[in-house]
C-alpha cells in the first residue's frame, strides 16, 4: 500500500514537472514579440500606441499557454494525489 | 513612481470590466446549479484580482520594454513573465489549498482575460462602425 501511494505521489510530481516545461514557451514568445515591437516603434514612432495595444493583447494570449501548464501542475500537485489515493484505498479496502 | 501609459490603463480597464461580467456569469451558474457558497465568491474575488493584476503588471512591463534596446526588452519580458508566473503560482496554490476558497472558482477566472481578448476585435469593430 505504501509503495503504491509513493508511486502515485512520485508520478504526480514528475507529471507536474513535465507540465511546467510548457512554461518556457510563453517567456520566449513574449520576449520575441516585444523585441519586434521595439523594432517597429523604432521605425515608426508615431505608431507606438497601436503597437503597444496589439502587443498587450498578443502577450495576454501567449500567457494563457503558460497558464494552462500552471493549472495542470497545481492540480497534479494538490488535487490529483488525494483523489488517486482515495480510489486506491477504496479499491483495496 | 512609474507613469502608467493611457493605453495600458484603457486595456486594463477593458479586461477588468470583462472579468467582472464573466465573474457575475460564473456566480449565476453556481447559483443555478445550487452549489454556491461563500467559498465560491471568495475564490472568484481572489482569482480575478490576480488575473487583472497580472495583466496590469504585464502592461507596465510592455510599456517599459518598448523604450529599451531589443535584447534588453527580450530579457525584461522573460524575467517579468517568470516573476508573474511565480506570483500567480503562489496565489493559486493558496486558493487551492485553503479551505475557504472553492478550487473551481479560483481556477476558471484565470482564463477570463484570454476570453476578453478574444472578444476584443468584435467590440473594436463595432465601435469603429458606430464612429463612422
Amino acid at each position: 500500500m505504501e509503495i503504491a501511494i509513493s508511486i502515485i505521489l512520485g508520478c504526480c510530481a514528475v507529471g507536474a514537472g513535465l507540465a511546467m516545461i510548457a512554461g518556457i514557451g510563453p517567456g520566449i514568445g513574449e520576449g520575441n514579440a516585444v523585441a519586434k515591437a521595439c523594432e517597429a516603434i523604432g521605425r515608426q514612432p508615431e505608431c507606438k500606441g497601436d503597437v503597444t495595444t496589439t502587443m498587450l493583447m498578443g502577450c495576454a494570449i501567449a500567457e494563457t499557454t503558460g497558464l494552462y501548464a500552471l493549472v495542470i501542475t497545481i492540480l497534479l500537485l494538490f488535487v490529483t494525489p488525494n483523489m488517486f489515493i482515495n480510489i486506491l484505498i477504496n479499491t483495496l479496502g | 513612481m512609474i507613469k502608467v501609459d493611457a493605453t495600458v490603463k484603457n486595456e486594463t480597464r477593458y479586461i477588468a470590466y470583462f472579468c467582472l461580467i464573466l465573474s457575475v456569469l460564473m456566480q449565476s451558474v453556481f447559483i443555478f446549479l445550487q452549489k454556491w457558497t461563500y467559498a465560491v465568491l471568495l475564490g472568484n474575488l481572489l482569482s480575478i484580482a490576480v488575473a487583472i493584476l497580472n495583466f496590469f503588471v504585464m502592461g507596465i512591463t510592455v510599456q517599459k520594454a518598448v523604450t529599451l534596446e531589443v535584447n534588453d526588452a527580450k530579457k525584461l519580458m522573460r524575467s517579468s513573465q517568470n516573476l508573474r508566473k511565480a506570483g500567480m503560482f503562489v496565489a493559486v496554490v493558496i486558493g487551492v489549498v485553503a479551505p475557504f476558497f472553492n478550487t473551481i472558482a479560483v481556477i476558471v477566472p484565470l482564463f477570463f482575460p484570454r476570453i476578453a481578448v478574444s472578444f476584443r476585435p468584435l467590440i473594436k469593430d463595432k465601435k469603429e462602425v458606430i464612429d463612422k
